[in-house]
């Protein structure tokens, strides 16, 4: 085996399929797509060379400011619950005995469900005809327009949407944070029982320092799947009222494949890398990590 | 460090699944109509072609569609073992993105709907879709009632699209609601808000629009800047400013009707609106006539209490035809035009007219008696009127203008731009796009 490794042919070998396939499907069209964004192209004619033209207009462009807003408040809310909730319920979920695979498969149900499905679901849920609404109306209470209200910095749809993304996606996090609580040496808990700590002491100097290389990989994957985020929105509101829902993905979709805006679809395409590049860093950045023996 | 940088590059090369979605099959030199390509095979010497088209076949309630689907198995059963058609159906929502996606990946449907002006125009200037005229010279053109039927689907002098049926776009009203409420059918502005103040005096809500399908909103407004004289044409060539204050003062009507919209208006869908009136949950829908099929398909019982009238303060209205178009890369363009020629035959108009409630475009001759209600009144309203304009959104220079009016109106309904701010931003789009 050592042998084999030390060849270079085989390695070179063994590396190719999947060297091809990524440069093929992805490298390609990344950079196909980086270059059409300095061009008009509308997909049914060739493409023409326009510069920095598609990155001017998107800075004139409101619905691309709306995106750009929803799409970080996205991130943030996404960042700070997933990790609160994440763990409170890997903490919990960990010290209790009895119906924890129960809880924990509850919890994980909704992320290997269908985001399509799901999306209609809570659309009916917050209709104003169905659902929620209708429940009220029940009991002589009239309730908000979940997905239509417009007012304010951060109008309401999106919050009803970050929350059912909560709802979806906690269980992912969950599942990180307890396989790396799991994997804490129960000795260094009795240890800390015998010097005088008490639950909620060990969990602060124990099992917290210990899962900060999961929390970095845990952040890193939240913050780059709501910046990505695209198919809950799209099936609760498409982006509306008016644009109002937008996120950069929903944007990309829209002007690429509505408006046939293929060009300037890309230059939205390119922004989203450059802003998950930077959010990666910085979440690199600032989550120090350092690994020990557990 | 390595570490880092390796989690740096994998979490890109995550996010890059998204960008690489951009990345286009055709290549930069090979538009899509030049390929030869298209979706029409050979099988056991039977010309397979394909239909695309917005509505689901099976599952619709819209009595038009329903015909669109008796027209495919009457051709397939004439034509058995000769040409043979298949249905390529999605929702109206996703079926530009869809056929666009078909055709930038040479897989254009033989035959497609579109709608004609600017979208059309998407089609046709890359060479898409392919000139008819020699094929509607063997007679089948003097079946249509007239050469002004093809106007909006003639580039360059030459017709890429045949037309199907035409629609006007009108005020349907719940008589029952209107004679509860003591309500005349009104015939200027100040009467449509006297109405609908009546109307809501009286406990109904008086208009179901729907603001989540912008187009619904903005063909409102059109008819509003069509009060107020605004010129298409003139602001197109710069001869007119958006900044005259005619399109002010339209889009402050629109703000003092939307008083009496729905609460849910900014949300609703055009197929939400619509039910809201023949769920009998609103007394006016202003709508295109090709709601009747839908009206009367999901609620037969409303026909007798389903009224027209024309929009109040205008003397043109606004017509619109679904029509036809064939790739220009079909290897069957005989069975195509075969295909065509049924939408337009005497049995398919006939339908048309008698069950679906729209305007045949041929002169073929139908049974008045059998045709839905709202038919006779739609025609009455055509026959009353000055003459015609397309739709707003379809009538500007592109697809774009056309959005960018439609989410303009929307903007100024929900409040978030001022009428004045409305004007001044479609003449500043106007400026940077369109001359």
């Amino acid at each position: 085996m050592d042998k084999l490794l030390r060849d270079k042919k085989a390695i070179t070998v063994f590396l190719m399929p999947a060297l091809l396939l990524f440069v093929v499907v992805l490298f390609v069209p990344i950079c196909q797509s980086v270059y059409y964004s300095f061009c008009e192209y509308k997909g049914l004619t060739a493409p023409e060379f326009i510069g920095l033209k598609n990155y001017k207009d998107l800075l004139k462009d409101k619905s691309m400011m709306f995106a750009l807003k929803n799409s970080l408040f996205f991130l943030i809310f996404s960042c700070v619950t997933q990790l609160v909730m994440g763990l409170f319920l890997a903490a919990l979920l960990t010290n209790i005995k009895k119906g924890r695979n129960l809880f924990k498969n509850i919890i994980y149900l909704p992320c290997v469900l269908s985001s399509t499905a799901l999306g209609l679901l809570w659309m009916f849920i917050f209709s104003p005809k169905l659902g929620i609404n209708q429940a009220l109306e029940k009991f002589g209470m009239e309730g908000p327009l979940w997905l239509m209200d417009t007012s304010g910095f951060i109008i309401l749809p999106m919050w009803v949407i970050a929350f059912v993304a909560l709802w979806q996606y906690v269980g992912q996090s969950m599942m990180l944070y307890m396989a790396q609580i799991s994997g804490i040496s129960t000795s260094l808990y009795e240890a800390s029982y015998i010097d005088g700590c008490n639950k909620a002491k060990s969990f602060i100097h124990i099992t917290l320092p210990l899962i900060k290389p999961m929390v970095a990989t845990a952040m890193s994957l939240n913050a780059i799947g709501s910046l990505k985020f695209f198919d809950l929105i799209f099936n609760m509101t498409e982006g509306g009222p008016n644009h109002r829902t937008e996120v950069l993905a929903t944007h990309l979709y829209t002007q690429g494949f509505k408006y046939n805006k293929y060009g300037y679809a890309s230059a939205i395409g390119v922004v989203l890398i450059v802003m998950c590049l930077i959010v990666t860093g910085l979440i690199n950045k600032f989550v120090k990590t350092e690994n020990y023996e557990m | 460090m390595k570490k880092k940088w390796m989690a740096v590059v994998l979490s890109v090369a995550m996010a890059a699944t998204l960008l690489a979605g951009c990345g286009g099959s055709g290549g930069a030199d090979a538009p899509a109509a030049d390929s030869g390509e298209s979706a029409s095979a050979e099988s056991g010497g039977v010309q397979e072609i394909t239909w695309m088209f917005w509505d689901d076949l099976n599952a619709t309630e819209d009595l038009i569609s329903k015909g669109y689907g008796d027209v495919i198995d009457r051709f397939n059963a004439d034509y058995e073992g000769q040409y043979h058609v298949t249905a390529v159906t999605t929702n109206l929502e996703e079926y530009y993105p869809k056929l666009n996606a078909l055709v930038a990946s040479n897989e254009t449907p033989d035959v497609f709907i579109v709608s004609p002006g600017p979208n059309l125009e998407v089609y046709v200037e890359p060479g898409v879709a392919a000139p008819l005229d020699d094929y509607l010279a063997d007679g089948w053109k003097d079946t249509f009632t007239s050469d002004a039927v093809f106007s909006q689907m003639t580039y360059d002098g030459k017709i890429y699209a045949i037309p199907l049926n035409i629609a006007a776009a009108c005020a349907f009203y719940n008589t029952e609601m209107f004679e509860a409420a003591g309500v005349e059918v009104p015939k200027t502005w100040d009467e449509m808000l006297d109405a609908c103040e009546k109307l809501e005096a009286a406990g109904y809500t008086p208009i179901t629009i729907s603001a989540g399908t912008a187009w619904c909103l903005s063909m409102v407004a059109g008819y509003l800047c069509e009060m107020e004289g605004v010129d298409l044409a003139a602001l197109e060539d710069g001869s007119a400013s958006w900044e005259d204050g005619k399109v002010e003062s339209a889009a402050a009507k629109l703000v003092e009707l939307s008083r009496y919209f729905q609460k849910t208006a900014a949300g609703d869908t055009n197929d939400v609106a619509t039910a809201n009136f023949y769920n009998e949950e609103a007394a006016i829908l202003i709508q295109g006539s090709w709601a009747i099929a839908q009206i009367n398909g999901s609620n037969p019982d409303f026909e007798s209490k389903c009224g027209v009238f024309q929009f109040p303060g205008v003397d043109r209205v606004i017509a619109k035809s679904d029509s036809l178009a064939m790739s220009s890369s079909t290897k069957y363009p005989e069975a195509c035009i075969a295909f065509m020629k049924y939408f337009t035959d005497d049995t398919a108009q006939k339908y048309t007219a008698e069950i679906g409630g729209k305007i045949p475009v041929t002169s073929v001759e139908y049974d008045e008696s059998v045709a839905p209600a709202q038919l006779s009144y739609v025609m009455d309203v055509f026959s009353g009127a000055e003459g015609t304009f397309g739709f707003y959104n379809e009538s500007m220079p592109s697809t774009e203008a056309g959005a960018y009016f439609d989410d303009t109106m929307v903007s100024v309904f929900l409040g978030d731009m001022t009428p004045a701010e409305a004007a001044t931003d479609m003449e500043t789009f106007y400026a940077d796009n369109c001359r």
